[in-house]
């Protein structure tokens, strides 16, 4: 790696670093460490809400082209200051609360539910030395903090008094606790191949080109693992909790102003941390030639959030029936066969590893399909009797 | 009993359906940049700068045309558009000299956009080719009184406006007009003195 | 380095405290959501103290099965039971006084136990931090069977509800 290349690659990391040494030149040790802290949360605290924003408008502007318009690009040049737009609309609707709803936790459901949200950031490595906290349980802990996202969408559909908001409330119970499942079991054979919890060192373990989605049970995995991602952060075609044409807006119908914003914030930041930690699971992190670190992280990052939002504007919404279906009787036991399949292709090298395990996942996916047919009824005929 | 076929021996394998979705959305999203808008591209008209192409026979507010001058408009004043109009949105006034004796042209000619719903009898019943459907749609005013009553000033266009919008009516009206005017003449000439017509004879 | 010290000493009982105080709550609430999302804070609250102590794994696990997968199932049932979450429930009833008395009396023996238990400390094993390796080392080697035992177990119980799910055949 050339100086100039390094020099961009670690730039982030030396710009901190800097900051450091210049206040340690003034202030106590102990303030420095605060300051490491407190420097590592205002960026990962402005960087959620600044993606959050400029994803609102990606999202826009891809689904407008996909759909033969332009989007949104009339503020600013190509519409770049639409968020900006956007954030001084929120902020100056009338918040309403409806007249029986309960107060409090009505008002605390937004606020709660961009916690999880922002805390997963922490373990997402962003590039070489750029993780915020490097826990030696990340993987479990965005796991654990990401299924807590389910208890504000409850409070706030719960305190709004509102039969869509409950219903919508009811259907992201099912479905966060089904996909859940599948979606913790698609990463164990990742654990197990890396021998660790630690996302940086996941990364560390995909050096090279050896992502783990090159591998038979790595792409079966990583498949799983984004159809997942897309249903736990509510997004379409799994976007039940919220469907517009049914619920109005589901758990968030109630609300208004800067209320909603927050919920959106949520999930615009979820659908960029679930995406970031696919990227660190499978698609090898940061790793990648020639670019800066950070340079391959985002990018991996942003074309699985485009993939979200085609679709977004590709595919109809689930049944609910269809939606439990596919997580609990193609995903769950496809998962189960891919935690034997990866053990199978550690323990047997060269090239009957990869065959049999290909083989093997091709066989009980099709399998499975097959099982899962939906039964045609047979067509009925009623003779009338004259 | 037959089962209900549902087309499914194209997609033998779950799955190639969503691809094949995923293709046409990826492909709408490449024509989106590529493509012009008759071949599958963006056909979005940015308004504002870009103005809907109208075609020849659209038509919405009435307004006056006149040949030579504003002061001289081919209306004049006999008030059948101002008694046919549906929503009753025109006023004429016929203008009249110091004797009082009326001039055969409106003193005061107004017509309310905001009452008017475009079905342009006036220019059906006008008998003298002065009211016709205008094409402006860029009329939109703060007050619905004073911005949308358009008096006679703003009313009158002159004959080259309408032949630009409406070129085939235009022909045909003033085609008529001449031929009618010709008729009048030949009508009127035995009438005037010989000397004026002699070269003929 | 004592203020940042002595900062976190105050972080850690504000903690203890705060947890305390929902704890109560869950039983004196009158609502059952309200008293079921101090549930879910309270547990909050206990895997922080886990991490306080360096127990990283036990706080995930413990965010992640009460307050992911129990407390979300227990609230899914107080939203099918509306109207218990409605209105405010009466929190005692004629065995109120017995039950007072019998956990006075509990309270009483536990704590005397607690107590005049000696508790011995292994020297080797204060400071000693136990990484997610080690557990898992220790599932699989030195406490394999329970484990395996309890991995039956959960199979059953998911073959039971299968079973129990499963629509029954009209004859």
């Amino acid at each position: 790696m050339n100086p100039a290349m390094s020099f961009l690659d670690s730039i982030f990391v030396n710009l901190k670093l800097w900051t450091l040494n210049l206040i340690g030149h003034f202030l106590p040790g102990w303030a420095v460490i605060l300051a490491s802290i407190v420097i590592s949360g205002v960026v990962i605290l402005c960087l959620g809400p600044v993606i959050m924003m400029y994803l609102t408008l990606l999202e826009r502007k891809v689904v407008g082209r996909m759909q033969n318009r332009y989007g949104p690009n009339r503020v600013g040049p190509w519409g770049l200051l639409q968020p900006i737009a956007d954030g001084i609309k929120m902020f100056t609707k009338e918040d309403i609360v409806p007249t029986n709803a309960d107060k409090v936790i009505h008002l605390l459901a937004p606020i709660v539910i961009v916690v999880p949200a922002l805390m997963v950031f922490l373990v997402v490595p962003f590039g070489r030395d750029m993780t915020a906290a490097d826990l030696s349980i990340g993987v479990l802990y965005f796991i654990a903090v990401s299924s807590v996202t389910t208890l504000p969408i409850f409070m706030g559909s719960w305190a709004s008094r509102n039969k869509y908001s409950m219903i919508g409330g009811m259907r992201t119970a099912a479905q966060m606790i089904s996909y859940e499942v599948p979606m913790t079991l698609a990463v164990v054979p990742v654990i197990m191949m890396s021998q660790s919890l630690s996302t940086a060192s996941i990364v560390n373990a995909q050096e090279g080109l050896r992502w783990f989605v090159f591998t038979p049970w790595g792409l079966a995995g990583f498949v799983i693992f984004f159809i997942c991602t897309v249903a736990e952060c509510n997004r379409p075609p799994f976007d039940l909790p919220e469907a517009e044409s049914e619920l109005v807006a589901g758990f968030h119908t109630e609300y208004s102003g800067m209320k909603f914003a927050l919920f959106y914030m949520a999930e615009y930041m979820n659908a960029f941390t679930l995406s970031a930690i696919a990227v660190t699971l499978f698609l090898g992190g940061w790793q990648g030639p020639f670019l800066p670190s950070w340079v391959w992280f985002f990018t991996k990052t942003f074309a699985l959030i485009f993939a979200m939002i085609w679709f977004r504007a590709t595919f109809p919404r689930f049944r609910v029936d269809q939606l439990m279906g596919i997580a609990w009787k193609l995903l769950l036991p496809l998962t189960l066969v891919n935690m034997l399949v990866a053990g199978l292709w550690y323990f047997i090298p060269g090239i009957t590893g990869w065959v049999g395990a290909a083989v093997i996942l091709a066989v009980s996916f099709l399998g499975l399909t097959a099982l899962n047919k939906p039964v045609i009824p047979e067509k009925r005929v009623y003779l009338l009797e004259n | 009993m037959t089962r209900p076929q549902i087309a499914k021996e194209k997609n033998p394998v779950f799955g190639t359906g969503i691809l094949q979705g995923m293709w046409v959305t990826m492909k709408n999203f490449i024509d989106s940049y590529f493509k012009k808008a008759d071949q599958g591209g963006i056909f979005t008209i940015q308004y504002p700068e870009e103005l809907c192409r109208i075609s020849e026979n659209s038509r919405n507010f009435p307004f006056l045309v006149y040949d030579a001058a504003p002061d001289s408009p081919r209306c004049t004043a006999c008030g059948i558009c101002e008694r046919e109009c549906p929503t009753k949105c025109i006023h004429v006034e016929m203008a009249k000299d110091t004797a009082g004796k009326p001039l055969r042209k409106p003193a005061v000619f107004e017509i309310d956009y905001g009452l008017c719903m475009n079905c342009g009898m006036c220019e059906d019943v006008c008998p003298f080719d002065s009211i016709f459907m205008d094409r402006v749609y860029e009329i939109a005013g703060r007050d619905r009184t004073k911005d949308m009553l358009i008096g006679k000033d703003a009313l009158l266009k002159p004959n080259a406006y309408f032949q630009k919008i409406r070129p085939k009516d235009a022909a045909d009206i003033d085609a008529r007009r001449k031929a009618a005017e010709a008729k009048k003449a030949a009508a009127a000439r035995p009438a005037t003195p010989p000397d004026a017509g002699g070269t003929a004879s | 380095m004592d203020i940042l010290n002595f900062g976190i000493k105050v972080g850690i009982y504000a903690l203890m405290a705060g947890t305390l105080v929902l704890a109560v709550g869950v039983v004196t609430l009158r609502n059952l959501f309200h008293s079921a999302l101090c549930l879910a804070a309270t547990l909050i609250g206990t895997a922080a103290l886990y991490l306080v102590f360096h127990a990283e794994f036990l706080a995930a696990v413990q965010i992640l099965l009460y307050v992911g997968a129990v407390v979300t199932v227990i609230i899914f049932a107080i939203m099918l039971t509306e109207h218990i979450a409605e209105r405010s429930v009466a929190q005692r009833n004629r065995q109120s006084l017995p039950a007072l008395l019998g956990i006075l009396v509990l309270i009483a023996v536990t704590g005397r136990i607690l107590l005049k238990t000696p508790w011995a400390v292994n020297p080797a094993t204060v400071g000693a931090r136990v990484t997610v390796a080690d557990l898992g080392a220790a599932l699989m080697g030195t406490y394999v069977f329970p484990f395996e035992l309890v991995s039956v177990i959960l199979i059953a119980a998911l073959i039971g509800a299968v079973i129990v799910a499963k629509k029954e055949k009209s004859s």
